[in-house]
């Protein structure tokens, strides 16, 4: 455990010494990873599948704020379904403009949750996302975490139906009626999102509350409230989940917490303290947990030789010149007249 | 000679107005009451917005119903049932909108509090050397 404590705190002081790198390059990883996904799963657009371009918008959201990679995303999500139908990127449009004008605007810094989220999907795990901002965020997480399903859905909506969305341009209305019907009758969606939510408030109000373990409590007591709302709401409503998938997800999902716990929360119950005191107007009765801090060893190499040209130099002994130049084995060197100063005071060594 | 208290309340106090500081500053600015007021309109603007795009989105989908039963159709209490609609709604939006500028205000202002705290702290720091 002490291992672990000095490995989190030697990334902690990385981190914080070259955080002026380490978030661009953190952004830029981001934005890349979110573009290709946006290219691979929709890719209609040929145009913003060049490498080029993905690199270029990438670089751009290393600098520019957080919310840029939402922008961009969302801009590159609409190149492709514009591509692929004008009329549904009209859809698309639509759900992108009221999640910034109704819940996006009053937090920006959200954005971040929102580009995640359905990355997530894509890897198949989006079961981390509600226990992780429950964690880390607050209850209006979980508005967040319902943006990102959203959106993940609208998109993944259109890629199921683009077959039957790009060919026949006549029934303009035919094709927005099945986007919109597949999106609001998708049953896999609804229940995710109350799962999501619900999970995500029960996480941060068990994580607050002042009880011991109370964030090991909250991840598991999310994962397993997940769990079971998908479960149930995928056998009620046969929305067809991956039962497997949910599991692994869960419990990935605390894997991911413990994490975050390690880095952001690690203290020691063992050490807690409690005291009483009282003022004027009150009587306080405190809980003190310490925290969990190993001092980093502070390694200093010090060279304790003299550099070369400051050695003695060996007297030169009276006698016969040497027969040749072959190297001197040092076990042969005799160290008799080496001035004493070289090894410092050596007479307690004696005793 | 370095006082090291003085230098920890100033990297604080410096990463504070890099960070939030900035933020608070802009939110405070503004009385109470002129914040909200500006927030609660651009929430006008935003929740009326967002109704129309609904509505149009709505309007587009059932676009051959209405077609089909315009000449039937009762338009006063069709628009009457919209307005009820969007009443509510631009009502709810802005009910919300009130609260989280007053949270965000009061926030801000009580964290602001701390900064010319600490701001006092560290000129008598200055006067004690």
């Amino acid at each position: 455990m002490t291992r672990l404590l000095e490995i989190r705190d030697n990334i902690k002081v990385l981190f914080s010494k070259y955080d002026v790198f380490v978030i661009p390059v953190l952004k830029f990883l981001l934005a890349l990873i979110m573009l290709i996904m946006i290219n691979g799963k929709l890719g209609y657009m040929s145009k913003l599948c060049n490498p080029g371009i993905v690199i270029i918008v990438s670089l751009a959201c290393s600098f520019l704020p957080a919310g840029a990679i939402l922008l961009f995303g969302s801009l590159f999500s609409m190149g492709h379904v514009f591509a692929l139908s004008p009329e549904v990127a009209i859809v698309v449009a639509v759900v992108f403009l009221l999640i910034y004008l109704l819940y996006l605007r009053f937090t920006p810094s959200e954005s971040l949750c929102i580009v995640i989220t359905p990355m997530l999907f894509v890897f198949h795990v989006p079961y981390v996302i509600p226990v992780v901002m429950g964690l880390i965020g607050g209850p209006a997480s979980a508005l967040s975490v319902i943006c990102g399903v959203i959106i993940y859905f609208t998109l993944h909506v259109v890629t199921q139906n683009a077959a039957n969305v790009s060919g026949d341009l006549s029934d303009i209305m035919g094709q927005i009626k099945l986007i919109i019907d597949s999106l609001l009758g998708n049953k896999q969606m609804i229940v995710l999102i109350a799962a999501f939510a619900i999970v995500t408030i029960a996480v941060y109000v068990i994580r607050r509350l002042p009880i011991e373990h109370c964030w090991t409590i909250a991840m598991v007591s999310g994962a397993v409230l997940c769990m079971v709302i998908t479960l149930i709401g995928g056998l009620v409503t046969n929305a067809g989940f991956s039962i497997i998938g949910i599991i692994f997800g869960c419990i990935l999902a605390v894997g991911v917490g413990k994490v975050i716990e390690f880095f952001k929360f690690c203290v020691d119950y063992t050490r807690t303290e409690r005291v009483q005191f009282e003022d004027d107007e009150y009587y306080y009765y405190v809980k003190a947990v310490p925290k969990m801090n190993v001092a980093a060893p502070d390694r200093k190499v010090k060279n304790i030789n003299r550099s070369y040209a400051k050695r003695p130099v060996r007297p030169v002994k009276a006698g016969p010149a040497p027969m040749d130049t072959a190297p001197m084995d040092t076990a042969e060197m005799d160290t008799t007249e080496l001035d004493s100063s070289y090894f410092g005071d050596t007479s307690n060594l004696d005793e | 000679m370095l006082d090291k208290d003085r230098v920890i309340l100033m990297t604080r106090m410096a990463s504070y107005e890099e960070g939030d500081g900035k933020k608070h500053m802009n939110v405070v600015r503004f009385f109470k009451g002129d914040y909200i007021a500006v927030g609660i309109l651009k929430a006008l603007i935003c929740s009326s917005l967002s109704f129309a795009l609904i509505l149009a989105l709505y309007v587009y989908y059932n676009f051959d119903v209405f077609m089909s039963s315009i000449y039937d159709m009762d338009i006063l209490e069709f628009v009457k049932g919209i307005l009820i609609k969007y009443a509510w709604f631009v009502g709810i939006y802005v009910m919300i909108t009130y609260v989280v500028c007053t949270i965000t205000y009061n926030s801000s202002r009580r964290k602001l509090k701390r900064y010319f705290k600490n701001l006092r702290v560290l000129k008598k720091m200055y006067d004690r050397q």
